[in-house]
C-alpha cells in the first residue's frame, strides 16, 4: 500500500479535528460525572491513540500526571488483550497501581475502535473515582491490599454488554457506589463519543487507518522535541533533594539527567528504597512527572502526544521509591511524585536557569475525612489546599497555586455544607514566601474545627513540614508547612480521630525565592510590607 | 406627532453603533460614530444627532433609548474603577486573593493570575459568623466593623463590598453592617453579596460583589451624565440599559447593580440572532457573529439565547478559561474564539498552517487594505478566493488590493510548500475548522447536537464563512439577516425588559418544604415585578419563569431546571430527571436529589419592541449584478458564480447555490447545491443539499 501523505493544511485540519473530538469527550465527561474531583478539579483525561497504543491527541484540560500515564496504560491493555482478542463494543478497565497511575482511585478505561473490521485506534480515559474502598486515602497503608479494590486489566464490557459480575464487585467494595459507578459510566460515554467522532472523521477524509496520520503527527512533535533538546549543551547534570519522608527519616531522591545530542536520559540511581507507607511513587507516575518537568522547560507549547516523549528515557532501579515493587502501597504517591519536576529543574537549571523556577510549596496538601453520619450512612470527603509557587527569573512566585498538579481547593461554604466542620480562617501566611530578588509565592493557613457528635477519621497530605522549598540563584527557601491538631504539631503521615471541638490547623508551605534578596526592587518590597505579605525587611538587608 | 421612535446606542471600543427604528413600519436607519473614550457620552450624543438628521427625525420623536456599553468591562480590564474596599467575616479577607488555586495554563511556569480588585490593605474583617443554614453563631460586632470602615474611608476608599460567609442563606449581618455604615458614611457606595450574588461559594460571590463595587461609582456618574445629556438634547423618552442576561432594565437598577451590565454588548448580538431566528421561524439557532478579531457563538433555544449563571471578566489570557475574575450573574452564554477577518495565517512551529488568534486588527489590517500589513489574513484569503469583491468592499466605500492579498498568500504558500490557491483555501478552511471545533465542544457541553440547529450569520465576516462552518458542523440550514454586518444593535431594540433573581434554597428534594419554596418564589417575583414596573414594560404579558439549581447529592455542580406548575416532590423529580437526561443521556440509579437555589426570571415585552424590520430597499433594482469566479472547497475548484445585490432581492425569490449576495457591510456566500429563498423581511434562508 502506498503511504498517505498530508500537506500542511490537511494535517492541521485533521489534527484540529482530533483535538476537538477529545475536548468534546472531555466536556461530556465533566458534565456527566458525579465527583467534584472530575467536575471541579478536572482530575481526569481523555485521549485517542493509534492501534498500537501510541497517543495522538489528549484533551486540553487533562492534568499533567494522566498525560504521561494514560498512553502507557493503553499499551499495557494490549499486552493483556492482544488485538485478536478484542471486538467492537469491548471496554477494558483497570486501576492497577503499576499499569495505571500509581494509585487505586484512578480508574482507566479504553475502547478498541474498528474500521472495516480492523483495529485502528483506542479511545481511553482516566478519572479519579470519589472512592475505591480500603483504608481512607492516607500515607498509612503498608501494602496495596489496604488501599482498596484492585481491578486488574479486565473487560468491563464485551460487545457493548457490561460484565455484571465485575460491576457488582465494584459496587460492593466502595463507599460511594452511585458516584463511583456513575463516574465510570460517564467515562464510557466519553469513549463512545470519541469512537463515533473518530470514525466520522476517518470516513470523511477517506482514511482506512491512522498509521500514516499518527506517523506524521507524532513525527513532527518528536522532531520539535529533539530540536529543543539539541539546543541544550550535552552533559550529565545532577541534582538531589530530600523530602520530609517519614518522621525522623528523610527520603533522598537523586537524579542524573544526561543530555546527549537530541535525547535525554533521566537516571534515578541512588534514590532511597521503597518504604512501607503509601508514599511510594510507581514508575508510571515517576515517568509522567519527570516528563512534565522536562516539557515545561524545553518546549512548553508542544502538543501532547507520543512523539514528544520518545526522545526522553527514564531509568529507575527496581525497589527504589520512584520504582517500587509489588505489593508496595502508593495512595499518596504525589508526596514523592510532585518533587520530581523540581529535580529536573535542579539539573536543567544549570544550563538554562532562565527557564526554571525555585521550588514550590508542593506536593499538594489535603485533608481526608470519613465517618458515619447520624443517619448511619458512611461518608468520605477530600479537601485540597495548596502552597506558594517558586519565584522565577521574570517575577515573584504565585501565591497558593496547585503545581505540578492542577487541583482547585474546595469552597469553605460548600465544605461546611457537606461536612460537620467549622472553618475559623483561611488566610495568607505572611513571610512564608522565600525572600529573593523575586519573592516566592505565599502559603496559606486554614483552621478547621469538628462539629461532629460522631468521631471523624482524618488523614492528610502534608509535606515540607521539615524541609522547605529551596530558593535558587541566591534566593532563600520558603517557610515550611505545619500541621497541628489542637495546637500540637503532629506526624502528618498518620491517621487521627477528631471529636467535637477538636481543631486542625493546616499551614501550607511557601515557594522558594529567586535571586539575592538584597537586589529586590525597593518599591516591590515596600508594597509587600504594606500588604503584609512580608512583615519585616530583615531578610532583604 | 407623539414620540414614537426607538433609538439604540451600542458603545464599543472603536465604534458607537446607532439604530433609529420606527416600530410602526419597521424602517430603520443605521449610523456608525467613532467612540470617544475620554467621555463616551459625547460620541453617543454626536451619533444621536447624526442618525436623527439622517432619518429626518427630531429629538422629540424618540420615545425610548436603549443602551449597551463596554465601558464597565473596560474599567475592569484596565483597572480604572473606584478605590474599592472589602469587609469580610473575620479570618477570610484573603479568600479574594487565594481564589480557586488552579492554573489556567498547565505548562507555563511564568503564569500570572489576575490581581484582586481590592488590594490587601483595603480588605478588612468584622467579627461575626453564620452557620451554613444561616443561623447566627457569632453576633456581628458593629463597633469593630465601623472602626475598620472608618480606616478605609480615611484612606480614600469610595466604594465598599460587604461579603460575609453564608450570607446567601441569611443577609442579616450584611444588612446590619450596611445600615450602620450608611448612616455613618453616607457618601460611601455599598455593595452587599446577599443582594448582588446570593449564591453559595464564597470566592465567586466575593469576586462578583467586589466587581460591582468597583464599577458602581463610575456607573452612577456615567448614567447620570448620559441621562441628563439626552434630556438636554430634547429626548424625553426613557433610557433603558441592556443587561448581560439579554433583557433591559431602567437606570436606577443599573446603578444599583452595574455588574449586570458587563456583557451588555455581546448579549445584544446574541439577541439579534434570536430575533432574526424567530422572524425566520427557527426554534434552535446557533448565532454566529464573526468580526475583525473574534468570532462569537451563542446557542438560541426556543427563540431565546441560552443564559448561563456565571462568566469570567477581564481575563489575563483572553481565550483561556479560568484566567479571569468569576462573575456570578445571569449572562447570555457566549463562546469567544480568536478568529476574525484580521486573523493572521502563518506556518506554525510544527510546520502546519495556523490561523489566529493573533489579529492584524484594523491597523495595519489585512495585506489587501494596503495600510502596511504584509502578513496574510483571513480577509486576504476571502478576497483571493473570490468571496469578496475588491471593488465592492464596504459597499465600495473602501478600496482593497487583490494583488497585495495574493502576494501575502504567495509568501505563505512558499513557506508551506503548496501553491497559492491551496494556501488561500487552507486559510479559509483552517479558520472555519477553529470555529467549528469550538462550536462542537460548546454544544457538547450543553448536551445538544449540532444538526438540531440552524446557523445564523452576522458580523462583517460571519456571512462569508457561515456556509462552510455549517457544512463542517453538519448543520442543515444557514440564515443571513439583512444588515447582518451591524445586526447586534437591532437586538437591543427588540429586547424585552427582564429581571433575574436568585435565592438560596438548600434542601434535599425528599425533605423539601414546598411551602417555603412557594414563599421564596413569590418574594422573588414581587421584587422582580417592582423593578419591571418601572421600565414601562407590558406587565400584563410578563412571563415569570421559575427555575431551580439542583443536583444529585454529592455532585459538585448544579443544573438549572424549569419548575413544574405544581411544586411537589414527584413533578419536581420528573422535571429534574428530564433535564438531566437531556444533558447527560442517562440518570444514575438510586441517587438522591437536592435543591441548591431558586431562580426567578421575569420578562415582559417593551412597547415598540415587536416590530418587524424592513431594511430591504424598494424593489425594482437589478438583482443580478454579474458573475465572478469563486472557489468552493467542496468542489475543489472555481465556479463562475452569480453575484446578487442583496438590497434588490424581492421577498419570496428562490435562488440555487452557488451564489454570492452583496450588501454594504457584508457578503453572504452559499455553496453549490444550496437552495435559498428570500424571506419577507429580507433574510436569506439557505438549505444544504441532501448529500451534505
Amino acid at each position: 500500500m502506498t503511504r498517505r501523505t498530508f500537506d500542511p493544511i490537511e494535517l492541521e485540519l485533521l489534527w484540529r479535528r482530533l483535538i476537538s473530538l477529545v475536548d468534546e469527550a472531555a466536556a461530556a465527561l465533566v458534565r456527566t460525572s458525579f465527583s467534584t474531583l472530575v467536575r471541579e478539579s478536572y482530575d481526569f483525561s481523555c485521549i485517542v491513540t493509534d492501534a498500537t497504543g501510541q497517543s495522538l491527541v489528549q484533551a486540553t484540560e487533562s492534568i499533567p500526571s494522566f498525560i504521561g500515564t494514560l498512553p502507557a496504560t493503553v499499551k499495557h491493555f494490549l499486552r493483556f488483550f492482544p488485538p485478536e482478542t478484542l471486538e467492537p463494543g469491548d471496554v477494558l478497565i483497570t486501576n492497577d497501581l503499576w499499569l495505571g497511575t500509581g494509585h487505586l482511585p484512578d480508574i482507566t478505561v479504553a475502547k478498541p475502535i474498528f474500521r472495516g473490521g480492523r483495529l485502528v485506534a483506542f479511545s481511553a480515559s482516566t478519572a479519579h473515582a470519589p472512592d475505591i474502598g480500603g483504608k481512607i486515602r492516607s500515607p498509612e497503608p503498608r501494602e496495596v491490599f489496604e488501599e482498596g479494590l484492585q481491578i486488574p486489566p479486565l473487560k468491563l464490557m464485551r460487545r457493548s454488554v457490561a460484565d455484571e459480575t465485575l460491576v457488582a464487585m465494584i459496587r460492593q467494595n466502595v463507599r460511594t457506589p452511585e458516584q463511583t459507578l456513575g463516574d465510570l459510566w460517564a467515562q464510557v460515554v466519553a469513549l463512545d463519543l470519541m469512537e463515533d467522532r473518530l470514525l466520522g472523521l476517518m470516513a470523511g477524509h477517506d482514511l482506512p487507518d491512522l498509521v500514516d496520520l499518527a506517523a506524521e503527527i507524532q513525527g513532527r512533535c518528536e522532531s520539535a522535541m529533539r530540536a529543543a533538546i539539541a539546543a541544550l549543551p550535552d552533559g550529565t547534570y545532577r541534582s538531589e533533594l530530600q523530602t520530609d519522608g517519614l518522621l525522623d527519616t528523610p527520603i533522598t531522591i537523586r537524579m542524573a539527567l544526561t543530555v546527549k545530542g537530541d535525547s535525554i536520559e533521566v537516571d534515578y540511581t541512588g534514590t532511597d528504597p521503597q518504604v512501607d507507607r503509601a508514599i511510594n511513587c510507581a514508575l508510571c507516575y515517576t515517568y509522567a512527572m519527570t516528563m512534565y518537568g522536562v516539557k515545561v522547560c524545553t518546549s512548553p507549547a508542544l502538543p501532547n502526544n507520543e512523539g514528544a516523549w520518545r526522545p526522553i528515557s527514564i531509568v529507575a532501579p527496581p525497589g527504589c521509591i520512584v520504582n517500587p515493587q509489588f505489593p508496595a502501597s502508593g495512595g499518596s504517591r504525589m508526596l514523592i511524585g510532585h518533587y520530581l519536576p523540581m529535580l529536573v529543574f535542579g539539573c536543567l537549571g544549570q544550563v538554562v536557569p532562565e527557564r526554571v523556577m525555585a521550588a514550590c510549596g508542593s506536593p499538594m496538601w489535603g485533608m481526608n475525612q470519613s465517618g458515619v453520619r447520624a443517619n448511619g450512612k458512611p461518608y468520605a470527603n477530600m479537601f485540597f489546599y495548596n502552597g506558594g509557587m517558586g519565584a522565577n527569573a521574570r517575577g515573584d512566585g504565585v501565591t497558593c497555586l496547585s503545581w505540578p498538579s492542577n487541583v482547585s481547593s474546595t469552597s469553605i461554604e460548600l465544605s461546611e455544607h457537606i461536612a460537620p466542620l467549622r472553618f475559623h480562617h483561611k488566610r495568607l501566611r505572611p513571610d512564608s514566601g522565600g525572600p529573593g530578588k523575586h519573592r516566592g509565592g505565599l502559603g496559606q493557613e486554614i483552621l478547621i474545627e469538628s462539629r461532629s457528635e460522631t468521631p471523624i477519621a482524618v488523614s492528610f497530605l502534608a509535606e515540607r513540614t521539615i524541609i522547605p522549598a529551596f530558593g535558587i540563584e541566591g534566593g532563600k527557601p520558603g517557610a515550611t508547612g505545619a500541621l497541628r491538631i489542637n495546637g500540637e504539631a503532629v506526624d502528618p503521615k498518620r491517621q487521627y480521630v477528631l471529636r467535637y471541638g477538636d481543631t486542625v490547623s493546616l499551614a501550607t508551605p511557601g515557594g522558594g525565592g529567586h535571586g539575592d534578596p538584597r537586589e529586590r526592587d525597593p518599591a516591590a518590597l515596600a508594597a509587600d510590607l504594606e500588604a503584609g505579605y512580608v512583615t519585616s525587611d530583615a531578610a532583604y538587608r | 406627532m407623539a414620540a414614537h421612535l426607538s433609538l439604540g446606542i451600542d458603545i464599543g471600543g472603536t465604534f458607537t453603533d446607532l439604530v433609529l427604528l420606527d416600530p410602526r413600519d419597521g424602517r430603520a436607519v443605521l449610523w456608525k460614530e467613532s467612540t470617544t473614550p475620554d467621555d463616551p457620552a459625547r460620541g453617543a450624543l454626536e451619533g444621536t444627532r447624526r442618525v436623527l438628521e439622517r432619518a429626518g427625525a427630531r429629538a422629540g420623536d424618540v420615545a425610548r433609548v436603549v443602551h449597551a456599553t463596554t465601558l464597565f468591562t473596560n474599567a475592569l480590564i484596565e483597572r480604572k474603577g473606584a478605590r474599592t474596599g472589602l469587609l469580610t467575616t473575620a479570618g477570610f479577607r484573603d479568600v479574594l486573593e487565594i481564589g480557586r488555586e488552579r492554573k489556567y495554563e498547565l505548562y507555563d511556569l511564568f503564569i500570572t493570575m489576575p490581581k484582586p480588585l481590592v488590594p490587601r490593605p483595603w480588605r478588612r474583617e468584622a467579627r461575626e459568623r453564620l452557620a451554613p443554614d444561616g443561623s447566627v453563631e457569632v453576633p456581628l460586632d458593629l463597633d469593630g466593623a465601623l472602626r475598620e470602615v472608618e480606616a478605609l474611608v480615611a484612606q480614600g476608599v469610595e466604594s465598599l463590598a460587604i461579603v460575609f460567609l453564608h450570607a446567601y442563606a441569611n443577609p442579616v449581618h450584611e444588612r446590619q453592617a450596611a445600615e450602620a455604615i450608611a448612616r455613618r458614611f453616607p457618601d460611601l457606595s455599598l455593595s452587599l453579596s446577599s443582594e448582588i450574588a446570593p449564591e453559595i461559594r464564597e470566592y465567586p460571590r466575593a469576586s462578583t460583589t467586589v466587581a460591582n463595587a468597583y464599577v458602581r461609582p463610575l456607573a452612577e456618574r456615567y448614567l447620570d451624565r448620559l441621562e441628563a445629556a439626552l434630556r438636554a438634547e430634547g429626548i424625553m423618552g426613557g433610557l433603558f440599559l441592556m443587561l448581560s442576561n439579554g433583557g433591559l432594565t431602567h437606570v436606577a437598577e443599573a446603578k444599583r447593580a452595574p455588574v449586570q451590565l458587563l456583557e451588555s454588548g455581546p448579549a445584544a448580538g446574541a439577541l439579534a440572532g434570536a430575533f432574526f431566528g424567530r422572524a425566520a421561524g427557527l426554534d434552535r439557532v446557533l448565532a454566529f457573529d464573526m468580526g475583525g478579531t473574534t468570532a462569537k457563538l451563542a446557542l438560541v433555544d426556543g427563540g431565546e439565547p441560552l443564559v448561563a449563571y456565571g462568566f469570567e471578566a477581564a481575563r489575563e489570557k483572553r481565550f483561556l478559561r479560568g484566567s479571569g475574575l468569576p462573575i456570578q450573574i445571569a449572562t447570555v452564554e457566549l463562546i469567544e474564539i480568536g478568529a476574525g477577518g484580521g486573523s493572521i495565517a502563518r506556518r506554525g512551529e510544527l510546520g502546519t498552517l495556523q490561523v489566529g488568534p493573533e489579529s492584524a486588527g484594523a491597523q495595519p489590517g489585512p495585506a489587501c487594505y494596503g495600510r502596511g500589513g504584509t502578513q496574510p489574513t483571513v480577509t486576504d484569503a476571502d478576497l483571493a478566493l473570490g468571496y469578496l469583491d475588491a471593488g465592492f468592499f464596504l459597499g465600495g466605500a473602501m478600496r482593497i488590493d487583490r494583488a497585495a492579498a495574493e502576494r501575502a498568500l504567495g509568501g505563505l504558500a512558499g513557506e508551506l510548500g503548496v501553491d497559492a490557491t491551496r494556501a488561500a483555501v487552507g486559510v479559509h478552511d483552517v479558520v472555519d475548522e477553529n470555529m467549528a471545533g469550538a462550536a462542537r465542544v460548546a454544544i457538547a457541553e450543553r448536551g445538544r447536537v449540532p444538526r438540531e440547529y440552524a446557523l445564523l450569520a452576522t458580523g462583517g465576516a460571519g456571512p462569508v464563512h457561515a456556509w462552510h462552518v455549517a457544512r463542517k458542523l453538519g448543520v442543515r440550514r444557514v440564515v443571513c439577516p439583512p444588515g447582518a454586518g451591524v445586526g447586534s444593535t437591532f437586538g437591543m431594540l427588540m429586547a424585552p425588559a427582564r429581571v433575574d433573581r436568585v435565592a438560596s434554597f438548600n434542601a434535599p428534594l425528599a425533605e423539601a418544604d414546598f411551602a417555603v419554596a412557594e414563599t421564596l418564589f413569590a418574594r422573588l417575583e414581587e421584587e422582580a415585578r417592582r423593578v419591571l414596573a418601572e421600565t414601562g414594560a407590558d406587565l400584563d404579558r410578563a412571563r415569570p419563569r421559575r427555575l431551580a439549581d439542583m443536583r444529585y447529592i454529592g455532585q459538585g455542580s448544579e443544573i438549572t431546571v424549569a419548575m413544574p406548575e405544581r411544586l411537589a416532590e414527584a413533578p419536581v423529580r420528573e422535571a429534574f430527571e428530564t433535564e438531566y437526561r437531556g444533558l447527560f443521556a442517562r440518570t444514575p440509579p438510586g441517587a438522591a436529589i437536592q435543591f441548591v437555589a431558586l431562580r426567578l426570571s421575569l420578562s415582559a415585552p417593551m412597547p415598540g419592541a415587536e416590530a418587524r424590520l424592513r431594511l430591504a430597499h424598494p424593489p425594482g433594482g437589478q438583482a443580478l449584478k454579474g458573475k465572478r469566479p469563486v472557489f468552493f472547497p467542496d468542489t475543489r475548484g472555481e465556479i463562475v458564480t452569480p453575484v446578487y445585490d442583496r438590497y434588490a432581492l424581492p421577498p419570496g425569490m428562490a435562488i440555487d447555490g452557488p451564489a454570492v449576495f452583496e450588501e454594504d457591510e457584508s457578503t453572504f456566500v452559499i455553496g453549490p447545491g444550496a437552495r435559498a429563498r428570500v424571506l419577507p423581511d429580507g433574510t436569506i434562508l439557505a438549505e444544504m443539499p441532501d448529500d451534505a
